[in-house]
């Protein structure tokens, strides 16, 4: 268990009875583990089941069988606070709260004494500079601001674990590069383990120590990409011929799932078949 | 359209200020209100039957020569203020109380808004002559009756608004650790507060309406004696008078709901839109 | 809302028959005075009696009738009104808030008003009945048709749609669900305005007899038709209901 963060043990997830025709098989046996320290990416087409797993590692419910251990503890469908905090797809800070109030809440609920609250909350939001913005309200920054507060939330209770789910799935390719950035520093910095889903080829390889392809649904490892380059990574990275290299390999491994995909869509078969 | 209309302001500059400045919804709204009195006023004067229908300035003048020399009438005006505040304050009380317990659990809430829709959905001014029978002709009644109004759009909104948070903050919290208790207290209830607010100014409206029903059915005492006295005696400028008051009275009831919203949603998140509450 | 459940049934059931059973003990333990609650019997009785009348069927008549006019009067009113103020961007920011301030003020209030000007007989209680029901007709059609979103229109133009047809094909479909949610929630106000016009001042119909029957302080023929009101009131309701989810489904 010494460097192993979190251990993945024959996920399968269900969604509706088995025997009911609208079931999704979501994830089928999987099986995977993360080092500590290390950034892995979820890659896979749109609906394969990458926030199921994430969920799952996360506690936010249990799967319909399997194992997840964090720590070499199983998470059995409790979410664990004090090792594991979520940045979710799209930004869940509480309307109702200012920035500043949105951070000590997240602390308050996990347990922090009040002293350390606002220490904390400045120092994550000085680390992805908007520290400025403490004393507004979400919907007065702009939707790129709120992602960056929102995985500075994330950052501030000061996991070892973080799950990030498509966390700039709503910002521009530009926006997404500098915080690719910030997050890479932010690793090397700390030795946070990280698991991060996206649908961005480029920012995957950018950011990744390794990369599961997963299969369309039901949601398998296809595949397990290393990307060898220590962070903190540079933008030079991005120039490099492994750089091109690896996010071709990946669009050809996706390209296939998606086509799969599509083409089940286009006429459905039971969900369940094999099952 | 604004696009459009940007360059126009700086090449004519004072006129066009000027212009934009009376154009706006607010001074039309003013003007529109201007010109409805003055044809009133006009109206009143040349062609209408001095029994039926006064001038807004005599109607003015009425309220110095016959309402506000008039103690009982001030008096019964006052009673109306206090019986407005009593069953709204009975409302809110009740009405918040009531819908967080229901609101509270999904159980209690597809058990028992059910029943609330159903009370809701009885015509109350039906079981006014009941109402009076059995709190009597004073004040009681008419709070009761005001009370029996205002609390269920109250109690709808809050459940509503619990009703409606958002999963994803639910998750959100969950994954920080949060305990029920903390999840409804920093979760659930914040959320709740505009669809609330909304319940609060539904709540003002039906009140107030509850006790004027209840205030005019009630004719020998009280604002509904003074005006079938009015009426009767085809005067009908102190009967304007006194509506008039009841109106700015209620005005005031809500304009001060609006503004206790204004300063106490936090966030500056924006009510639903007031409406009136749809019997689903 | 949410899938009700056996014992969310229950519940239900439960409070209904606590209503029942608490009217059934206090009356025949003789806890409460008949004057104020009667023994649910007498007033089955009286309820049995009452629709044997022919004066009852008239004054059913006289409120049915009056409610359809005042609501005929109120859906004219009130679309010709909100479709016209629509028509102008202007118009709909400075007229729009001005209703529904209006609204929010007790329209009771003017009722003496009402009684004045088209005396007591049920005149006045189509004119309050349909002024009370205009507002929300007025308000929800403003709403139907400025809510509509620009791009549809330019759509519906780029396609070649001449202005009937983006009326016929665009707006009206558009606008038709919130349209008839103003119409109901205006028939109902129509109906608990017209019921109120009749119970505070009138010399016929529904309300004044509930009244007159109170006045007399005999509790169980009032009791009766307050029965008769609700019981029509539920009835109408889920007629209401399953009509729009009708004209939804379609
Ligand atoms: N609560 C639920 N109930 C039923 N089915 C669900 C539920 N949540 C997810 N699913 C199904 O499970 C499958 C996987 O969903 P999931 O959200 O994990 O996909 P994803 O890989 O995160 O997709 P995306 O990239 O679009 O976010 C989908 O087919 C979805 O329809
Ligand atoms: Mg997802």
């Amino acid at each position: 268990m010494s460097d192993t963060a979190i251990s993945i043990r024959n996920i399968t997830q269900r969604y509706g009875a088995a025997d009911e025709s609208s079931a999704v098989l979501a994830l089928d046996d999987v099986s995977l583990d993360i080092k500590k320290g290390e950034f892995l990416c979820l890659l896979g087409p749109s609906g394969c089941g990458k926030s199921t797993l994430l969920n799952i590692v996360g506690g936010l419910f249990k799967p319909t069988s399997g194992t997840c251990l964090v720590n070499g503890r199983p998470v059995d469908g409790e979410p664990h606070p004090d090792k594991v905090a979520f940045v979710f797809q799209e930004s869940t800070l509480f309307p109702w709260y200012t920035i500043i109030e949105n951070f000590r809440i997240a602390l308050k609920f996990q347990g922090i004494a009040q002293a350390e609250w606002d220490d904390r909350a400045m120092r994550a939001l000085k680390a992805v500079g908007m520290a400025s913005f403490a004393g507004h309200y979400p919907e007065q920054l702009s939707v790129g601001m709120r992602q960056r507060v929102n995985m500075a939330r994330g950052i501030c209770v000061e996991t070892d674990i973080l799950l990030m789910d498509e966390p700039f799935a709503a910002l521009d390719e530009q926006t997404r590069m500098v915080l690719g950035e910030d997050l890479s520093q932010l690793l090397a910095a700390t030795g946070k383990t990280i698991v991060f889903v996206t649908h961005s080829l480029a920012e995957a390889v950018f950011l990744s120590d390794r990369i599961v392809v997963m299969s369309a649904r039901p949601g398998r490892i296809k595949t397990i990409i290393n990307v060898n380059e220590p962070h903190p990574r540079s933008p030079d990275f991005m120039l490099e011929p492994r750089f091109s290299e690896l996010r071709n390999e990946c669009y050809a491994l996706l390209r296939d799932e998606i086509r799969a995909a599509m083409a089940a869509q286009r006429d459905p078969q039971p969900q369940n078949a094999g099952a | 359209m604004s696009d459009l209309a940007a360059p126009m302001k700086t090449s004519a500059p004072l006129s066009g200020v000027l212009a934009k400045a009376l154009l706006s919804p607010f001074w039309l709204r003013v003007a529109l209100l201007a010109v409805v009195l003055a044809l009133l006023e006009f109206y009143g004067r040349v062609y209408a039957d001095p029994a039926f229908m006064s001038p807004p300035s005599l109607i003015v003048k009425a309220f110095f020569t016959k309402i506000a020399p008039q103690e009982k009438i001030l008096e019964a005006l006052w009673f109306c203020v206090a019986q407005i505040s009593a069953a709204y304050a009975l409302s809110v009380v009740f009405g918040v109380l009531i819908g967080l317990a229901i609101g509270a659990t999904a159980f209690s809430r597809t058990a028992f808004l059910p029943i609330i829709l159903l009370l809701f959905a009885i015509p109350q001014v039906a079981l006014l002559p009941l109402v009076i029978l059995l709190f009597g002709l004073g004040p009681a009644a008419k709070i009761a009756f005001g009370f029996s109004h205002g609390v269920f759009p109250i109690i709808m909104n809050v459940v509503a608004g619990m009703r409606d948070v958002k999963e994803l903050h639910l998750r959100a919290a969950r994954s920080m650790g949060a305990s029920r208790m903390e999840t409804i207290r920093h979760i659930i209830l914040p959320h709740a507060v505009p669809s609330l607010f909304t319940g609060l100014r539904l709540g003002m409206t039906m009140t107030l309406l509850g006790v004027i029903l209840a205030e005019l059915y009630v004719s020998t005492g009280g604002i509904g004696y003074y005006t079938r006295v009015f009426a009767e005696s085809y005067d009908p400028a102190p009967l304007f008078a006194l509506t008039g008051c009841l109106a700015i009275i209620a005005v005031t009831f809500n304009e001060l709901v609006r503004i206790a919203q204004n300063h106490l949603t936090p966030g500056k998140r924006r009510s639903p839109t007031l409406k009136i509450p749809v019997k689903e | 809302m949410e899938r009700s459940s056996f014992a969310t049934r229950s519940v239900q059931f439960a409070f209904l028959a606590l209503v029942a059973g608490a009217w059934f003990l206090a009356t025949e333990t003789g806890s409460i005075s008949a004057l104020f609650l009667p023994r649910p019997l007498s007033v089955y009785a009286a309820l049995e009696r009452l629709v044997q009348t022919a004066s009852f069927w008239s004054a059913v008549l006289v409120t049915l009738t009056t409610i359809a006019k005042a609501f005929a009067i109120a859906i004219i009113a009130g679309i010709l009104v909100g479709y016209a103020v629509t028509r102008s961007k202007l118009a709909t920011q400075v007229i729009e808030p001005v209703i529904a301030g209006l609204f929010t003020v007790p329209i009771t209030l003017f009722f003496p008003m009402f009684i004045l000007f088209f005396g007591i007989g049920t005149g006045s209680k189509v004119a309050y009945g349909a002024t009370y029901a205009f507002f929300p007709i007025a308000l929800n059609t403003i709403a139907a048709f400025s809510n509509m979103e620009q791009r549809y229109l330019s759509a519906a133009r780029s396609m070649g749609a001449s202005s009937f047809d983006t009326f016929r094909h665009v707006l009206l479909p558009g606008a038709l669900p919130v349209l008839i949610t103003g119409m109901r929630i205006g028939f109902f106000i129509c109906f608990a305005s017209v019921l109120g016009g009749e119970t505070i001042s009138s010399v016929a119909g529904i309300g004044r007899n509930i009244a007159h029957s109170a006045e007399l302080m005999e509790s169980a023929r009032m009791y009766a038709w307050i029965c008769f009101v609700i019981l029509t009131s539920v009835t109408l309701n889920l007629m209401v209901y399953s009509f729009e989810n009708h004209i939804r489904s379609r």
